[in-house]
């Protein structure tokens, strides 16, 4: 039976050794470059990292990124001048960018497509529309040199609160010790990102046992979608106060799909410009989202990038704006 | 508890460490332990069907105690064995048939032009496993009946023989002469069983997890879209389903071996790579072993099996596989699946082929098989493929429209996953694995019989890296036998 034992543990010791070395090698996990707040308690990543970004078990998204000294994924360094035109491209994941080459980001698109602008990349996954619009405030000398700032809105998430608040818990969550290891120990960072420590976690959190008496509290009386639109449209206008919202430079990508009627009622009401990519990806055939996320995909990337050159080209702004 | 999930990740080694370290002493101890174990593994799904083990435990118990003290008056004794066999097919008649019975007798008086509102369809929960443990404790009582067997006195070791966990749910089937004197009897720890088992329960995992619950989604999705896709993909789907029953119910096979292996205990093979067989008696020779043979001892034999005439031989063949169809779910198409897998069998066995590979392989004597051999697989590859269309298709109608689709509308398109996985991850590791088995097809109990040992690290570590290259959290991760 000792024999049995130690056999096993011994076993067991290899196989994780070597696996270990076979994820670092095959390069199947994925990094995740560390956040931070800064002293402007602007939530970002620490500057200078680089490394890549991996989707799915078997390698199936591989992509590169770069953290600028802004502590943003992009090809470019941010620095606006009067002379320059420069466009601000704020969000979340979809605009960080990590599921593609940050040489080849929506952002390097519409430079492509228009030669003498240079667009700064401000994504970072998790922002909501309260990061972004004190993103803006806490920078706003920076901004102010910025010709024009277009800012991606999930409706359906980023309007969930009305005032910014730094997550502090998830910034000391992310540099404990138990995210340290799991970081440095590759198989774990892939085992975490397939799902497969998924029920362990369940297990220690007593998950696992919850979901039978979830089960029979599955109808639970819906919230008032109208309740819902106007919390989030209240919100919207508390950002829009605390944080202040220049009109004339600022407009909003969204997906008129996934936005309720009464907010884009509110936009065109109050002068608050957007740019709406739904018709443009109802119109494709392709695919605009990758096969194993539901992030855009480069057909997608680049039919957003064409919507911006659009816009940045389109009708001159109003007489108070020029 | 499913043998792929946490829990039981948990639950084999305190089990397992309670068994050999805390109640080892005394062997009746030791089966209470396992009874123990074997109701809460049982009753992690359904605590309520634990009565139903426990009724049917009771019942073979008392009736094969009664059926040996009247041996000696024949019609005494088989009225006790029909006191066994009415509770038990009835159990499972009431909880797996009821509803067939009930809709395919409306449907035949609707057939005949009268209308029935059907009132008689019950709301039932079929019990995991019924199948296979009413079937295992009908044998006990059929084998005091035929005297193979003396019934025991121990309550306690018979019900760990009935409830015993690795095999209570999905099987395999096992006769009390094997199971139940090893109960009985004191158990030895021993290196090389236990650790041959845990080889076994790393095989098992790989089949399920990589092979069955991989391409479970590609299967899903082709039979629930047959009428949309082209003839090429239909055929792709069914080819991908033989894999998929294959790996879910010998990988559940090899994990329940190699985990009664951990206690000491041995059971019977139940899959011998039937993948290789080279005509459709063989491949029942190799596919799911234990109910064909609880057919033969308990059926097929008492039918008068070979020893009759060549018209009733055949007679006795159909029913077999009539019924055996019948066994593995209340539709008419495992029926048809079972009559259709007789009609593979008649005529090897008029041309008296049943019995000519049951004791040797494909390839026997060299490392390569002969073209003939290659051939002789591949038509009973795709002979059983055919057959799984009624096998995993909802009815009888989803079936012919299937096959009609493949026969008159033959096209080919490249079929892309639902997922958009690439499908060429697929077929590599098919062909790596149909290799890999065939170089172990001598000896389905040692899936690593390799006398390096770095060879057989290697191996392991590929076949757990094969695991996390495969893994999807979304795939329903159960084993498709529990239906049955």
């Amino acid at each position: 039976m000792k024999k049995f034992l130690l056999k096993t543990i011994l076993y067991i010791f290899l196989i994780l050794v070597l696996l270990e070395l076979l994820v670092r090698a095959l390069h199947l996990y994925t990094e995740d470059p560390p956040r931070y707040i800064d002293e402007n308690n602007v939530e970002k990543r620490v500057p200078g990292h680089n490394g890549y970004a991996v989707t799915g078990n078997r390698n199936q998204n591989f992509s590169e990124f770069h953290i600028n000294k802004a502590g943003f994924n992009s090809h470019r360094e941010f620095l606006p001048t009067k002379e320059k035109f420069e466009i601000a491209l704020i969000g979340d994941s979809f605009i960080e960018g990590f599921h593609q080459d940050y040489y080849d980001s929506t952002g390097r698109k519409i430079e492509t497509k228009l030669d003498t602008v240079e667009v700064y990349e401000y994504g970072y996954a998790g922002y909501d529309l309260a990061n972004q619009m004190h993103l803006i405030n806490a920078y706003k000398e920076q901004f102010a040199l910025i010709d024009e700032i277009i800012i991606y809105l999930n409706f359906e998430s980023d309007l969930k609160r009305g005032a910014y608040e730094p997550n502090v818990g998830r910034i000391a969550m992310l540099s404990s010790t138990v995210f340290k290891i799991r970081d440095n120990i590759k198989l774990l960072a892939y085992g975490s990102k397939i799902g497969i420590l998924e029920p362990l976690k369940k297990l220690v959190t007593g998950q696992a046992f919850q979901n039978a008496s979830q089960a029979y509290e599955t109808n639970k009386i819906e919230v008032d979608v109208r309740e819902q639109e106007q919390e989030y449209l209240d919100n919207f206008k508390s950002l829009v106060a605390l944080y202040g919202y220049d009109k004339c430079k600022t407009t909003i990508l969204l997906d008129s799909r996934k936005t309720s009627a009464s907010f884009l009622a509110y936009c065109n009401q109050n002068n608050f410009r957007y740019i709406d990519f739904a018709p443009t990806f109802e119109r494709t055939t392709k695919p605009v989202t990758l096969i194993y996320d539901w992030h855009w995909n480069n057909h997608g990337r680049q039919l957003i990038a064409n919507v911006i050159v659009d816009h940045i080209k389109g009708p001159k702004k109003s007489k108070d704006c020029r | 508890m499913l043998f792929n999930s946490i829990e039981f990740l948990l639950f084999l080694p305190l089990v397992f460490c309670l068994y050999w370290f805390v109640f080892k002493k005394k062997v009746t101890v030791q089966n209470l332990f396992l009874i123990f174990a074997s109701y809460v593994f049982y009753g992690w799904w359904d605590w309520r069907f634990l009565l139903l083990i426990f009724l049917s435990t009771l019942v073979d118990f008392f009736v094969g105690q009664k059926i040996h003290q009247n041996l000696d008056v024949k019609k005494k004794a088989r009225h006790w064995l029909w006191v066994s066999m009415a509770f038990n097919i009835g159990m499972l008649g009431f909880f797996k048939y009821s509803n067939f019975f009930v809709d395919s007798f409306i449907d035949m008086v609707s057939a005949m032009g009268y209308t029935i509102k059907s009132t008689w369809t019950l709301r039932i929960i079929l019990p995991v496993g019924i199948s296979f443990y009413t079937f295992q404790t009908m044998s006990y009582s059929f084998d005091i009946y035929y005297k193979k067997l003396t019934p025991s006195k121990n309550f306690i070791a018979f019900t760990a023989f009935v409830s015993f966990f690795p095999q209570l749910v999905a099987g395999p089937i096992e006769r009390a002469s094997n199971l139940l004197s090893q109960i009985i009897n004191k158990r030895v720890f021993s290196y090389a069983q236990a650790a041959s088992g845990m080889k076994l329960v790393l095989w098992g995992l790989f089949k399920k997890i990589v092979i069955a619950d991989s391409i479970a989604p590609i299967v899903d999705d082709v039979f629930a879209n047959y009428q949309d896709y082209p003839a090429s993909t239909l055929i792709l789907g069914v080819c991908l389903f033989s894999f998929q029953v294959y790996g879910d119910f010998s990988g559940y096979s090899d994990i329940a071996i190699g985990t009664a292996k951990l206690f000491g205990i041995e059971l019977k093979s139940n899959f011998k790579f039937p993948n290789f067989s080279r005509n459709v008696a063989e491949y029942w020779q190799r596919w799911h072993v234990s109910l064909s043979t609880w057919f033969r001892h308990y059926l097929y034999i008492p039918m008068g099996g070979s020893r009759v005439s060549k018209l009733k031989s055949v007679r006795n063949i159909i029913v077999i596989f009539v019924v055996s169809g019948f066994w593995h779910g209340a539709n008419w198409t495992f029926i048809f699946w079972g009559g259709l897998h007789a009609l593979f069998y008649i005529p090897v066995f008029l041309m008296g082929r049943n019995r000519m590979y049951a004791h040797n392989v494909v390839g026997e004597k060299s490392l390569f098989p002969t073209p003939i051999e290659i051939l002789q697989v591949l038509v009973t590859f795709t002979l059983v493929t055919f057959s799984r269309i009624f096998f995993r298709s909802p009815s009888l109608t989803d079936s012919f429209q299937y096959i009609d689709t493949i026969v008159y509308n033959f096209t080919y398109e490249p079929y892309v996953h639902p997922m958009g996985y690439r499908m060429l991850d697929f077929y590599v590791l098919l062909a790596l694995f149909v290799f890999y088995e065939y170089l172990i097809r001598k000896d389905e109990r040692s899936p690593f019989k390799f006398k390096s040992k770095i060879v057989r690290l290697l191996l392991y570590t590929i076949v757990v890296l094969a695991m996390l290259l495969f893994y999807d959290d979304g795939v329903n991760r159960s084993f498709i036998y529990f239906q049955f």
